[in-house]
Formats: structure tokens, C-alpha cells, sequence
């Protein structure tokens, strides 16, 4: 059944995931890198894309069924943990710095939610 | 924690299925004012810095206290790069010379740049008539030559060398970048001309020829594992003026040039300047990897061989690896150092191998500065082949690389489920000179060493020398020529690794020793660097070198990389080095080991640098054009680092 989510922080993992997906296209065509033409970077602009489309529905879409926002929250954590992993492991900064961003984004959706949710239920005990 | 145990843990991490993500912050360090001294002038006119493969600058500019502040000076892109069936392999070092940086590239190209900002005085082409494609897109640089009483007003009086892989030798006026028309036929001496005798294919002139007073003596490459019989290896001296044949030094034995072929000389070759030596790595003979038909000594194959420069003449050899089976041909140019041992000076050189040892001997007698044993190895249990019951081992200095062969990575074959420890199982693995087998067997170093072409590097001032090593078995398969026609036909080549040393009893198979993921199957580190006082031998440290790089994701500091290239000392104290799979380029201290600067270039700079001073300042120039071997990222870029103003 269709219920209104926060969309709090979910703009926030759009930027982090558009930022993602800059670096990744520059880091893939720019020999100063280290990274150009690697298959590490088209995995995490994958990724991005990936929590890119999520995010979006997060942000547009906030009467969502609540299978939707467990699947979106999930699935956006494993993307963060991946690609700051990935990031990690490519030794780009600026990568983890924007999945900060999204686990900072991540987080504000969540608590948020939950505080909506302890609000509603506060108004019916009311 | 270390970032080297970070980077570990993280991996242990995912292991057991858990994810982390930490930030590494660089530690920000005091920048510290710049040596106001000017270093004297120095020439690095030579592939190995100087004739004596020293590899060594006076420049003292740069320093462990400063080299975090280096900044590229300059860059320029010779657009000779090519990548899949054409691919290029650029090896070279800039010389600095006449105060322009000369540099060849693998289409035969040389340009003369500007030292300090890398404009193009001119460019040379020697890719002659044939199109590139029909060549192999490999150098590794130029030489130059200067007359000693120049003719005033006279072109062609200081000149540059490059060859192709058509065999070609170019001479070229140094100042205009002209081909000297009193060199050979219009500056091209054709080399192949020389070697008539079973010429199966054309010879490559990818190493520049080493120079002593007005004569260039000059080794090629050629096409190894294809034929039993192959063309036999000749080292030439040249009139460096005239390009005609001076001498010529067989490597092979007269009665047995119908029965083998190459043991070429295709790395560097240094010379005493004092002895008028020249000292010659010989690789191993055809078939590489069956010996069966050659059974007959050949005492300058596999060898380091003293010849006098001017005339061609042996002044002493010593085999390095008996009855070759393996390729582990000598690949680097000899250093040449004075050792000072029980209160003597004694004039000698350091032969580094494939093998990872450093054989020292005396340049002037051959005889061994640190004594060589003599140590059993297995036998062969391929019919026909008879493998020596012995061969040279060199104690002290430590070899580079242990004397058995990895352990089987537990990564490697967890991730693999056993495929790696199960590989392992079913081949040969006796450690150093296990025979090939037809059931595989380990080489263990395999051909990519040890160490390679690049050698070693010397600081004189104090006799430290430091080296590059690779850890990397394979595993070598021979074929019964029936099951190899049956699999191949007539191939001389084909995918898997095969070779088909035709003429000879057995085809050849060489396989990675990698699982299906494309994981080394043996434990790391892969490559490393190593320090020697030389006048004890001792091993002042050893550091892994480098970094693995797979699909853009950066392995443990801790693993080191394999690395071809070498590394370059600079009196200031730091070490100068490429070589490494990560395309990057690296400070490090002499003293201890440990990196203090890098960058990254645009492929691994599979040479050492060039080191000068100029217009007071100093600069590092490497040439970074990448090699397939290590990894698929080519380059065309030269680029020069340089302190601030």
C-alpha cells in the first residue's frame, strides 16, 4: 500500500550520484588520472547511475509502497558501501567524498522517514 | 595504521563478506627551502646514463628534503602510440647531450628537444620505405657520438643513432637532425646485409649501440621460439663515422650454427673506458626451451663476454646459466664499479641476471669478486635432453628473489576454489632450473626475471647499488612435435602461448600461472627493490616496488608490482624509478627505501629516467611509453620534473 516517505536527503544522494558520475567519466578519459580506459571506473559510474535512478524516485515519487522504500534504502547503502569500497580501492578521494555525500543523504532519508513515521504514529495516539 | 595495513585489513574485510570504506588523508608535510647550490654540468649521453651503465647523476638539486615539492616542468607527445595487433613498446631513455634531449620513439622517430621546456628542435625519421605495420613498434632510445677533434664547419661531427626493426642502423647529424650521407648509404647502414647465414627473418636493432672513442658496437633482437635453427648471434663494431664493419664477434661456435641459432645480444652493452672493454650479455640459443639437439658447450651463450672494443677480440667470458633450457637470456648491461674490498680497489662490474643474482666479477680478469658455487639442480626427464647437473649460484650478494618458488596465493585460490593449489599439484616444481617437462613445469624465475633489461643502478660515491626484481613464475610446457602439428598445424605461433621451435623435437606452451579471475596464483610481493653496499655485498634494504593495478583498482603497497625498467641515483640521495604497473613514477630514498614523491604518467615509463642539470636547474625526463607485458596502457608522452622556481 502506497505511504508518504521523506524525500529528506534524497537530492542530496542526486547530487552525490551526479558527482560520482562526473569523476568517473573524467577519470576514464583523463591519462593524469591513472584510471583512464579502466573497467574499475565503468563499475562505479554504473553504480552512480544506479543510485542516480534511485534517488530520483525518492525524490519524486514520495507516496511510495513501503516494499519500494525498504528496496530503495537497502539497495542505495549497498551502492554507497560498494563504491566507496571501489573508490577506495581506485584510490580516488573524490569518489568517497561523494559517497559521503550520499551516506550523508542516506542517512537524512532515514532518520527522517522514521521521525515521520513516529510523528503519525504520536498523532494517532493522540 | 600503516596505509599499507589499511588497505590489507580492507581487503581481509571483504573476505569475510564485510564492507568498509575509510578516507586516507594525505599527511601534509613541511615544504623546505630549495638547495641554492648549481650542480655541475653532466651529460646523461648514454642508455645507461654513461658508457659504464652507472645510471647515476651529480645533480644534488633535488633532494629527500625537497623532492615532495617536484612539479612537471614540462610534457610534450611524440604521437608515435599504437595499441592492439600493431601495438608499441617503448623502452627508451632520453639522453641529455650537447644541451639538447634526444630521444627515439618505436616508429623510429627521434626528436631533439629544448632541456627545459621540451619544444621540438627537430624530428628524424628512420621508419624507411616498408610500412610500420610490418614492424615490430619497438625502441628502446638512441646513442651518440662526438668527434674527438671535430672539423670545424663540417656537418656530422656530433651524431645520433637509431635502429628499426627492419634492421636498419641511422646515423644522424646531431646539430640539424640530417641523415650524415658519409654514414652508410645516405646515413642507413642496413645490418642485415651482415648476417647471411640462416637469416630466418629480418634482425631488430631495438637497444641503441653502445659507443667507445669512434667505434659503435651493436647487438639486435630477433625472433625467439619460433625455429630450431635460427639466425646466430653476431655483436658488430661500426666505424661511428662511416657506418662500415669494423669487426665481428660470433657468439655461437662454427660447428654449430646448423644445429642452433641466436644467444644474440639484445640488451645494452656497457664499456670501460679505461680497459677499452666491452662488456656483452649473450642471450640463451634456439630452441629456447629444448636443448636436446645443442647439446655441444657454448661458452658465450647465456654469458657476460669481455670483447676489446675496437677490435672484437674475447678477453675473457663466463656462462651464467649453463645449457640455457629456460631464456633466462643475460639482459642488462653490466655496471661497472670499484670495489673497495680488503683494502684494495678492484676494477669491476655487476652482472645482474634474470636468475636474480648479482654476479660481481673483476671487468678486467673475469674473475669472481664474490665467489660463485657451483650447486646441483634436477635432472631433465624429457628424452633427449640432457639438463647440467649444476649451475652457477652466487651466495653473496643475496640473490634478488628466494631459491623456491612462491607459495600458492590463498586469495588466489580461495577465490578460485582451489583451481590454483590443484594447477600447482600437476606440474613440476623443483625451484630454480626445474627442467621443462611435457607435463609443465614451473620456471621459476620465468623469463619476465628476476631482473630485467634495465639493470641496475650505481652510486659510486659510496658503492650502493640498487636494483629492480621481478617474483613471477610460469609455467613452461613442452609439446611432442606429433600432438604439437595435430594442435597447431604449421603455426609458428598461436594463442595459449604456444611457439613451435620448429625443427626441433618439442613445441612449446608458456601459461601464466594465473586463475580464471586473472589472479596471480602465487603469493605476493610480485616485484621489489633492493639495496647493496657492494664493497661487502651486504643487503643494505628490500622493499616491495610498486603497485599492482587490475582493472584500475590498486593492490596492497605491500604486494609491489612487477616492474620493467630500472632505477636511476642522483647524488642528492634519492632514487629515480618507473618500471612499475601502475603508470607511476617514483622518489625514493637511497638510505631507506622508502617513497617519498610520486606521480602518475600516462603508462608505466618502462625505462630509467635521465637525470640533468641545466640552466641550473636540475631535471628528471622520463620517457613513458608503456610496454604489453605489464599492462595494455600505451603512451607516447616525455615528460621532465623539476623543483619549482
Amino acid at each position: 500500500m502506497a505511504q508518504k516517505h521523506s524525500t529528506r536527503g534524497a537530492w542530496l544522494i542526486v547530487l552525490a550520484s551526479l558527482i560520482a558520475i562526473v569523476i568517473c567519466v573524467y577519470d576514464y578519459y583523463s591519462p593524469a588520472t591513472g584510471l583512464i580506459g579502466t573497467g574499475g571506473v565503468i563499475l562505479v559510474a554504473g553504480a552512480a547511475v544506479l543510485m542516480l535512478l534511485a534517488s530520483l524516485v525518492m525524490a519524486l515519487m514520495p507516496n511510495r509502497a513501503n516494499w519500494i522504500q525498504t528496496f530503495l534504502v537497502v539497495s542505495i547503502l549497498l551502492d554507497i558501501i560498494g563504491s566507496s569500497v571501489a573508490g577506495y580501492f581506485l584510490e580516488s578521494p573524490v569518489i568517497m567524498a561523494a559517497e559521503a555525500l550520499a551516506l550523508v543523504g542516506w542517512l537524512m532519508n532515514v532518520i527522517g522517514d522514521a521521525a515521520d513515521r513516529s510523528v503519525e504514529i504520536d498523532d494517532v495516539e493522540d | 595504521m600503516s596505509k599499507i595495513n589499511k588497505k590489507a585489513f580492507v581487503l581481509g574485510a571483504l573476505g569475510l563478506a564485510a564492507a568498509a570504506a575509510a578516507v586516507t588523508f594525505l599527511p601534509m608535510e613541511r615544504a623546505t627551502a630549495q638547495d641554492p647550490n648549481n650542480d655541475p654540468p653532466q651529460v646523461w649521453d648514454a642508455f645507461g646514463g654513461n658508457q659504464q651503465a652507472q645510471k647515476y647523476s651529480t645533480a644534488t638539486q633535488i633532494t629527500p628534503d625537497n623532492v615532495r615539492n617536484l612539479k612537471k616542468a614540462w610534457e610534450m607527445h611524440t604521437g608515435d602510440v599504437s595499441s592492439g595487433a600493431h601495438s608499441t613498446s617503448w623502452g627508451a631513455t632520453p639522453l641529455f647531450v650537447n644541451d639538447t634531449v634526444y630521444v627515439g620513439t618505436p616508429m623510429y622517430n627521434i626528436f631533439a628537444l629544448e632541456p627545459d621546456s621540451g619544444k621540438v628542435k627537430w624530428k628524424y625519421s628512420a621508419s624507411g620505405n616498408d610500412k610500420l605495420e610490418n614492424q615490430g613498434l619497438k625502441n628502446r632510445g638512441v646513442a651518440y657520438w662526438a668527434a674527438a677533434s671535430p672539423a670545424a664547419g663540417e656537418a656530422c661531427q656530433k651524431m645520433v643513432y637509431i635502429g628499426n626493426m627492419q634492421g636498419e642502423l641511422h646515423g644522424v647529424d646531431a646539430e640539424t637532425g640530417k641523415a650524415c650521407a658519409g654514414f652508410g648509404k645516405n646515413g642507413v647502414v642496413d645490418v642485415n646485409a651482415w648476417l647471411t647465414t640462416n637469416a630466418k627473418w629480418k634482425i631488430g636493432l631495438i637497444q641503441p649501440p653502445a659507443v667507445y672513442k669512434d667505434t659503435l658496437i651493436l647487438g639486435w633482437a630477433g625472433n625467439d621460439w619460433v625455429y630450431k635453427v635460427e639466425n646466430p648471434g653476431t655483436v658488430y663494431g661500426i666505424d661511428a663515422r662511416t657506418g662500415a664493419l669494423k669487426w665481428t664477434f660470433n657468439i655461437l661456435p662454427p660447428d654449430m650454427v646448423n644445429q642452433t641459432g641466436t644467444a644474440n645480444v639484445w640488451a645494452g652493452i656497457s664499456v670501460d673506458p679505461e680497459s677499452g672493454l666491452a662488456f656483452l650479455p649473450t642471450s640463451s640459443p634456439s630452441p629456447n626451451y629444448y636443448g636436446g639437439d645443442r647439446l655441444k658447450e657454448m661458452p658465450y651463450a647465456t654469458a657476460t663476454v669481455a670483447v676489446n672494443a675496437e677490435t672484437g677480440e674475447v678477453k675473457w667470458a663466463r656462462q651464467l646459466v649453463h645449457h640455457d633450457i629456460w631464456d633466462v637470456d643475460i639482459n642488462s648491461a653490466p655496471t661497472m664499479v670499484d670495489i673497495k674490498k680488503d683494502g684494495q680497489t678492484i676494477p669491476a662490474l655487476i652482472q645482474a641476471t634474470k636468475m636474480g643474482f648479482l654476479f660481481v666479477f673483476n671487468r678486467l680478469t673475469g674473475e669472481p669478486v664474490y665467489p660463485i658455487e657451483e650447486r646441483p639442480y634436477p635432472a631433465s626427464d624429457i628424452k633427449g635432453e640432457v639438463a647440467t647437473k649444476t649451475q652457477p649460484y652466487v651466495p653473496v650478494p643475496e640473490p634478488t628473489i628466494p631459491d623456491t618458488t612462491p607459495p600458492v596465493s590463498k586469495l588466489g585460490d580461495f577465490l578460485s576454489f582451489g583451481e590454483c593449489s590443484r594447477w600447482k599439484a600437476r606440474i613440476r616444481d623443483e625451484g630454480r632450473y626445474t627442467p621443462p617437462s611435457t607435463r609443465g613445469s614451473i620456471s621459476w624465475p620465468a623469463t619476465l626475471g628476476g631482473v630485467e633489461w634495465g639493470g641496475g643502478a650505481l652510486d659510486p660515491t659510496t658503492n650502493t647499488y640498487v636494483v629492480n626484481s621481478n617474483m613471477v613464475p610460469q609455467i613452461y610446457t613442452l609439446i611432442p612435435r606429433e600432438e604439437a602439428n595435430k594442435l597447431y598445424g604449421n603455426a609458428l605461433r598461436a594463442r595459449g602461448g604456444y611457439a613451435a621451435q620448429q625443427g626441433s623435437a618439442y613445441g612449446f606452451k608458456l601459461d601464466n600461472f594465473l586463475n580464471m579471475w586473472g589472479m596471480p596464483c602465487w603469493a605476493p610481493p610480485y616485484g621489489t627493490l633492493s639495496s647493496y653496499d657492494m664493497n661487502t655485498g651486504k643487503l643494505n634494504w628490500k622493499k616491495p616496488l610498486g603497485v599492482v593495478q587490475k582493472w584500475g583498482f590498486y593492490m596492497p603497497d605491500s604486494w609491489g608490482s612487477i616492474t620493467i625498467g630500472a632505477p636511476a641515483i642522483t647524488k642528492g640521495g634519492l632514487i629515480f624509478i618507473g618500471a612499475s604497473m601502475d603508470s607511476r613514477v617514483r622518489a625514493i630514498d637511497l638510505k631507506t627505501g622508502n617513497v617519498l614523491w610520486k606521480q602518475i604518467v600516462d603508462s608505466p615509463a618502462v625505462a630509467q629516467p635521465a637525470i640533468y642539470t641545466y640552466k641550473g636547474k636540475q631535471y628528471v625526463v622520463f620517457a613513458v611509453g608503456g610496454n604489453g607485458i605489464l599492462t595494455p596502457r600505451l603512451a607516447d608522452q616525455v615528460v621532465a620534473f623539476a623543483l619549482p622556481n
